[in-house]
This record gives C-alpha cells, sequence and structure tokens, in this order.
C-alpha cells in the first residue's frame, strides 16, 4: 500500500513529506506507547497513534519507520513538526479514532504482525 | 451488534478474567494506550483494545461501563490488576497479537471504531 | 571533463525520471460549456497562458491565451469554450519517461503539454520545461546530497588507522528532565555509527537501545552521559547516572514493571518494557545500580 492510498483510506492531511506519498508501507504498527513500537521494529510500516509529541518522531527515527499517521486529529507540536522535516519522516492526520483507522486499513490490505513475542532477540 | 462470547471464539482469545460475563453485546471497538484518551472518548459496552496491563485499567472499565479488555502482545496482567478484575467481573481477554492485527480481525467481524 | 560528465548524468536523469515525478499535479482546468468570457480571470490573474479543458476528468482541448485574444478581438466573448479551442491536443503519458517530453518540446515548441493516465486518458498533470528543469535540479540534489553523505563515511577508519588496539569514542551528555531534548544524544550517534558504515540493522539495534537508556536518564534523574565505544568487532553503549538508583535490579527488568509517574505514561514512556527492550537489542547487557548512587548500564553488540 502506498501512503497516498492510506491518506485516502483514512481520509487523512498531510504535514509533511507531501513528495514523497509514492513510499510503500508494507505492515501497520498501532501503539501509543513507545518502547512498544521500538519492539515492534519493522521498518517498512506504518505508525498509526494517538500522541503528538516529539518523541513519536524520535521513536520513528530510531526505528526507521517512514510514516506516521496521528489519529484523532489534534493539534500538533510545532517542534514534532520541524524534527519530522528535519529527518525526513512522513506526517499524515486523520480525524477518525484509532480503531476504525487501523479497521479500514486492513480492509483495504494492509496488514498487521501476526505475533508479537516481547522476550525475543531483536534483529 | 455481537456477543463478547462469540469474539472471544472466531480471535481465540484467552479468557483470563469475567468469563461469565461474556453475555453482553458490544457497541463498537476502542483502541489506545492513553488512559486519559480512554476515559475522554470510550463509549459504553465498547470493547478496548490496550498493551496496558496497570490496575487502572479497570478503574477505567468500570468507569466507562466497557464491554471488556483485550490486552495485546502477549503482556501479563499486574497482580493487582487481576485481582480486581476477578473482584468486579470484568472481561480481560489477552492476545500475542499487537493492536493493527487484532483491531483489523475485529473490524472484519463487523466491530467499528467510530465515535 | 567534469562538464562532460554533468552532461551524461543529466540525459540519464531524463530516462530515469519519469514525467509523474516532475509534472505539476495541481491543474487549473476549465469546462467546455463555459463561456469564453471565464478566461479571463482564470489566464490572467494566474498568469498562465493556457489551459486544459476538462469534462468529467477526461481531457476534451486545449484553450489558450490566443484563443482568448482573438474572442476579445472578434467580440465572441459568449462563445463556449468548446468551440474555440483546440481539440487535436499533443500529449504526454504519466508514465512515460521525462525524455519524451524533452523531444516533444523540440518537436513542436508548445509552452506545456497535458499529462494523461495511459489507460483511462484522464488527465492528471500538466508539464513545462520549467517543470523539467525543476524536477532534474531536485533529483541532483538528492544525488549528491547522498554523495555526500557517501563521500564523509569513515567506513574505512579501521583500516586506515594503524594500531594493535583501535577504539573510538562518542560521548553525549544527557539532560535529565528534558523531555524535548530526550533522544538527541540517540539521533547524534545513529548518524555517527551509519558513517562509520556499519550495518543498518545493527545501527538500529544500537540506536533503540541508547535511546531507551537516554530516556531512562531523562525520566528518572538528573542528568547523566552515554558513551559508545565503538571498535572493529563490536560497539559498546555505556549509559551512566548519578540518579536515585534501582531498589530491585531483577524486578525492574521484569516485563512491565515500572515505577513511572503517569504523566510520563500518557507521553508514551514509562511501561516498564525499556530495559526489557535494550537487552533485546544487544548481545550482552549488564546493570549495576545503587541506591541513592546511581546506574550504570552497559550493552554489547557484537559485529558481524
Amino acid at each position: 500500500m502506498t501512503l497516498n492510498q492510506a491518506k485516502e483510506i483514512l481520509e487523512a492531511k498531510v504535514i509533511t513529506g507531501l513528495d514523497n506519498l509514492e513510499t510503500e508501507v508494507k505492515i501497520g504498527c498501532a501503539s501509543d506507547l513507545m518502547s512498544d513500537v521500538l519492539i515492534f521494529n519493522k521498518p517498512e510500516s506504518l505508525l498509526l497513534t494517538g500522541l503528538t509529541n516529539p518523541q513519536v518522531v524520535r521513536t520513528a527515527e530510531m526505528a526507521d519507520i517512514k510514516a506516521i499517521c496521528f489519529v484523532r486529529g489534534k493539534t500538533l507540536d510545532e517542534k514534532t513538526i520541524e524534527l519530522a522535516k528535519d529527518k525526513n519522516i512522513i506526517l499524515l492526520m486523520t480525524h477518525l479514532p484509532m480503531f476504525e483507522s487501523c479497521g479500514r486499513l486492513y480492509k483495504k490490505g494492509l496488514v498487521g504482525l501476526g505475533y508479537l513475542d516481547i522476550n525475543k532477540k531483536n534483529g | 451488534m455481537i456477543e463478547l462470547k462469540k469474539i472471544v471464539k472466531e480471535l481465540n482469545l484467552k479468557v483470563i478474567t469475567g468469563s461469565s460475563n461474556l453475555d453482553k453485546e458490544i457497541s463498537g471497538g476502542y483502541a489506545s494506550d492513553l488512559m486519559s484518551d480512554v476515559i475522554a472518548n470510550s463509549k459504553k459496552d465498547n470493547i478496548w483494545i490496550t498493551l496496558q496491563t496497570h490496575q487502572n485499567i479497570v478503574a477505567v472499565a468500570i468507569l466507562k461501563e466497557l464491554g471488556g479488555i483485550i490486552i495485546v502482545n502477549g503482556r501479563k496482567l499486574e497482580e493487582e490488576t487481576l485481582k480486581k478484575a476477578k473482584k468486579e467481573n470484568i472481561p480481560i481477554m489477552v492476545t500475542d497479537i499487537p493492536t493493527f492485527e487484532i483491531v483489523g480481525r475485529l473490524y472484519r467481524l463487523g466491530i467499528t471504531g467510530m465515535m | 571533463m567534469a562538464e562532460d560528465k554533468k552532461f551524461t548524468k543529466i540525459q540519464e536523469l531524463t530516462y530515469e525520471l519519469k514525467i509523474k515525478d516532475v509534472m505539476t499535479k495541481k491543474v487549473v482546468t476549465v469546462h467546455p460549456k463555459k463561456p469564453i468570457s471565464e478566461l479571463r480571470e482564470i489566464l490572467y490573474k494566474k498568469g498562465i497562458s493556457g489551459t486544459p479543458v476538462v469534462s468529467k476528468g477526461e481531457l476534451v482541448g486545449l484553450i489558450s491565451i490566443e484563443d482568448f485574444i482573438k474572442c476579445l478581438a472578434q467580440g465572441e466573448m459568449n462563445a463556449l469554450i468548446e468551440e474555440k479551442m483546440a481539440k487535436k491536443v499533443e500529449t504526454l503519458y504519466a508514465d512515460e519517461p521525462v525524455v519524451h517530453a524533452v523531444r516533444k518540446f523540440d518537436q513542436y515548441g508548445f509552452g506545456r503539454f497535458p499529462v494523461i493516465k495511459r489507460n483511462n486518458k484522464k488527465l492528471v498533470g500538466i508539464i513545462t520545461k520549467g517543470d523539467i528543469i525543476k524536477g532534474l535540479l531536485k533529483k541532483l540534489e538528492i544525488d549528491y546530497h547522498e554523495e555526500e553523505i557517501h563521500r564523509y563515511r569513515a567506513s574505512h577508519i579501521f583500516e586506515d588507522i594503524i594500531a594493535d588496539n583501535t577504539t573510538l569514542t562518542f560521548q553525549y551528555n544527557v539532560v535529565g528532565k528534558d523531555f524535548d531534548k530526550a533522544g538527541e544524544s540517540a539521533s547524534g550517534l545513529k548518524r555517527t555509527l551509519y558513517r562509520l558504515g556499519i550495518q543498518p540493522n545493527i545501527v538500529r539495534r544500537a540506536s533503540i537501545a541508547t535511546y531507551e537508556a537516554e530516556m531512562n536518564i531523562v525520566v528518572f534523574t538528573d542528568g547523566g552521559k552515554l558513551t559508545a565505544s565503538v571498535q572493529p568487532h563490536q560497539i559498546k553503549i555505556d549509559a551512566s547516572d548519578s540518579g536515585p538508583g534501582i531498589p530491585d535490579v531483577k524486578q525492574a527488568m521484569r516485563p512491565g514493571f515500572s515505577t513511572a509517574p503517569e504523566w510520563i505514561r500518557e507521553l508514551g514512556f514509562g511501561a516498564g518494557m525499556g530495559l526489557l527492550n535494550i537487552k533485546n537489542c544487544t548481545d550482552k547487557m549488564t546493570l549495576d545500580s545503587k541506591v541513592g548512587k546511581g546506574t550504570h548500564l552497559e550493552a554489547v553488540l557484537y559485529l558481524n
């Protein structure tokens, strides 16, 4: 699925990375806890989160996640946007809640991880 | 509308507490790991998907009259959470599957998440 | 010589880039059933000299400022656009290489070509010579940037240094309780490790471990130090602080165990997975802590 498609499905706004919407995402990751995103550690994922602080972008940077979609439409911290621009991370914003966002993307073919073992070696 | 026990069966969830309280109908889904968000936005009889295991989740479920809680990523419940949920007969289910995938499967069963 | 090389590079790019990569996607269009007079607004105010005529998403013609002026001279402002437009329009497909557009501009001497989809003739954009130049410059800039990074990559450093033992040390100061700055050290280290040419998945694991360690220092202490020691065979990460210390290290390692306050949890941290995550991302981890003295974490990743 391209981010352009994801954007359409989620009725989302593009905040940064307008030129990179052809980027492909292979897997969905939904979380409001950043450590779990880091455990998830799948580079080609689209991160959906209800958090909007700059650490979300940091987390994406560390885990090589290229795109984040903020759910439940809210105002973004200027620092978050600046950091995303600096780190070349694509930001989307949807008015839909997390549950609905995941459901719609899943229905259109974006899959999630079938199993997550928190005790497994990361690599 | 779908009964909680049907969800448990279809998605192969492990019921940890509240197994005698699975007859209720689920009104929709709410996925969040932020207590303040769930308190503000979840609806009565929603099924709540989270990876939080802190005892506060039981308090939030009671407060918002949620239908049940699904704990994802194979997280283990804290002792206090378990005790409280048992006492209040709140259905808590666990799965190894992460949020995105489990929500997708719930959505396929017809549970939506519009506010 | 250098100029020759650049020339070939640009030629190469005109084959590599597709028209859809450089075209303007937001196109001002007009409907065929509208009167000519409506063009005044569009052509003058937007400063464009011609616009595609579109009906139901499909391109049906092209109308230019010359057509408009002709109608103005002959007092035909109420004529419909479809009567005055050029119906036979030269177009380009979105998936054609830019070089086709270059040739077409040479051949026809037009200022612009509408771009349509190959399968359904839907208008998807418009391309001018300016778009091509902009697109090429942008691509050159990206390539140049990548070349720059490559040039500065210090991946050969270990081969260049002659010593029995080489260790590169990178040290970062972490400010406690400053949630906005948190992660800057891990970010700096990540970039540095890339420059050293270390494998991306190892860089990622090292960055995640460092970031978690940094978060712990930020959340629980008044500050500390992060040190990465890179040797040809391993990366060692040290995180030390003189904060409150951990009373029960074994308990702290348990997934989900956390003493973080609620506000930290609401920011997405402190759910008791950090230390476990560090352990899982690295090949060896040790944690020493004394209550009232501080905490020292050491984690090692083997290269290759």
